[in-house]
């Protein structure tokens, strides 16, 4: 059985008598342990199915079960990453990656040596009793990334996590990225544009069509784990790039006109 | 190319300097201020501020200048603690409730341009002319921008805070107390410090009007007896008490907002 299965989810936002078809019978299903990483162009609704499988927004339709239970509502069983990070400035490094170990009543030595190893893992235990306010923006998500590790849930979601990152940043975040996996092996969803960061990171890419959102194809990635920076550079990395392209492409020039 | 040169980076204020900088316009003024008393080219209501400082002196020598005061301060804190408290609590409530904030909003729009002095008659009628009056025109007053700071604090509370905390396993109390409430505070506090200005403000036009002791009263009875060296005197007294609370609410905030601050002076990216 498949950690998560959704099945012929739909998904229509409604204001007044607009009505705007955002998902439209897409199923997935992702194995334990498996990174799978949606593409699909601006605006075709892969953030909002990554928001509703984190039971921020409410379906119409189709099923999800994580773990063979139905989703219902937000929880701990699902780690979101946000594109914003979404970290609390009025705490510090510590006092966030603790946050939910606190809330959920861990005694407080125990929830301090948990947040402090995540914080190792993503090398930033320098930088335990700063302020987020003090750190650049990698450094931030490298903090959300501890804070969402340090819960253990059983599915990372992750939405266009370093969406909000320089171009240099970025690269040497997804390096980041895929060195923890490579320790944590999570089961993670990926949510980006940028079809360089799925291939790379992920063991199946999945694309997203133009709106309403719906599957249009799959791609495994065997490119050899652990994953170095310069895989990016083989004729097999360029290959599965191309494929991906040539998926994705028709799908943006659809959206493209829609916003013309 | 050479060696890239170095600007010239002014040196930061100290303490000191930013200080003196506070300070030069008001004591230039009370420098003129002091010469012209001397020389006789003001009038006779603008009395010399050395016999101010000397009137104040005396009049906190005897005690009866601390009276008016304490009298004042009981009122002012008396109606700023009421009002603060309710104001920020349902300003919280409406901010996060829709139902609460529909509840208020219509009468809050109504009523906040109304200068709340004006009830005062009706206050005394209602309960008398003693402390009570004052303390309910104060606590009115201290409502309006305390009620509207909260709300607007809570309602714009980042939808991907409280996303992110629900996800993490918060209740909705733990939400509240943990999320909203820290975040709303930089805007709960500048509503705090509004109301307090307004606290003093309507203490003294409160004793101003109908009263038995207190700075406003001072100032009314100085002038029924040509006193101004006296009106003087009280109205350092307000100015002084005024201040130091505005310097206790400034110095709490600082501390609150220790990590907050942060974001609002930094360079980093």
């Amino acid at each position: 059985m498949a950690l998560l299965d959704v099945r012929d989810l739909m998904k229509t936002f409604r204001r007044g008598a607009r009505q705007v078809q955002a998902i439209d019978r897409f199923s997935l299903t992702v194995e334990e342990g498996e990174f799978v990483a949606i593409v699909g162009p601006s605006g075709c609704g892969k953030s909002t199915f990554l928001h509703i499988l984190g039971g921020f927004e409410p379906h119409d339709g189709g099923t999800m079960l994580l773990n063979g239970a139905p989703v219902e509502g937000p929880g701990p069983d699902r780690g979101m990453l946000f594109q914003e990070f979404a970290l609390y400035p009025w705490r510090s490094v510590i006092g966030n990656v603790g946050w939910a170990l606190e809330v959920q009543g861990m005694p407080k030595a125990k929830r301090v040596a948990a947040a402090e190893k995540y914080l190792k893992l993503v090398g930033l235990s320098a930088f335990r009793d700063s302020y987020p306010a003090e750190l650049s923006g990698g450094m931030k998500q490298r903090v959300a990334l501890a804070r969402v590790l340090a819960f253990e849930p059983r599915i990372l979601l992750m939405d266009e996590p370093f969406g909000a990152l320089d171009a240099q940043t970025r690269e040497l975040m997804q390096e980041e990225l895929n060195a923890i996996w490579q320790q944590t092996r999570n089961t993670v969803l990926f949510v980006t544009h940028d079809i360089d960061e799925a291939i790379y990171l992920a063991d199946r890419v999945v694309v997203f069509t133009a709106r309403p959102g719906r599957l249009k194809d799959e791609f495994e990635i065997e490119l050899e784990r652990p994953r170095r920076a310069d895989v990016r550079k083989t004729a097999a990395y360029m290959a599965y790039r191309n494929r991906v392209w040539d998926s994705l492409r028709d799908e943006v020039l659809k959206a493209r006109e829609e916003f013309r | 190319m050479s060696r890239a040169r170095v600007a010239a980076i002014p040196a930061p204020y100290s303490r000191a300097r930013r200080a003196a900088l506070g300070l030069a316009l008001p004591l230039a003024a009370l420098i003129a201020w002091e010469l012209s008393a001397r020389f006789g080219t003001v009038p006779s209501y603008l009395i010399a501020p050395s016999v101010i400082f000397a009137t104040t002196w005396e009049m906190a020598a005897s005690g009866e200048l601390w009276q008016h005061t304490s009298a004042s301060l009981v009122r002012a804190m008396g109606g700023y603690a009421i009002g603060g408290a309710a104001g920020i609590a349902m300003g919280l409530l409406a901010g996060i409730a829709r139902p609460v904030e529909r509840f208020y909003d219509p009468i809050v729009s109504l009523t906040y341009p109304v200068p709340k002095i004006v009830v005062l008659p009706i206050l005394i009628a209602w309960l008398g002319s003693g402390d009570a009056s004052k303390i309910a025109v104060v606590t009115a007053a201290v409502f309006y921008p305390t009620f509207i700071n909260a709300m607007y604090g809570a309602k714009g509370v980042n939808r991907i805070y409280v996303w992110s905390a629900r996800n993490m396993g918060a209740n909705a109390a733990q939400v509240f107390a943990k999320v909203i409430l820290p975040a709303a505070l930089p805007q709960v506090l500048t509503g705090s410090r509004i109301g307090l200005a307004l606290a003093f403000i309507v203490t003294v036009a409160a004793e101003m009007q109908n009263s038995r002791g207190g700075l406003g009263h001072l100032v009314i009875a100085a002038e029924d007896s040509m006193r101004f060296d006296l009106m003087y005197s009280a109205i350092v007294a307000i100015a002084i008490i005024g201040f130091a609370g505005d310097r206790v609410l400034v110095a709490l905030r600082r501390r609150a907002l220790a990590g907050q601050a942060l974001g609002k002076e930094g360079a980093h990216g």
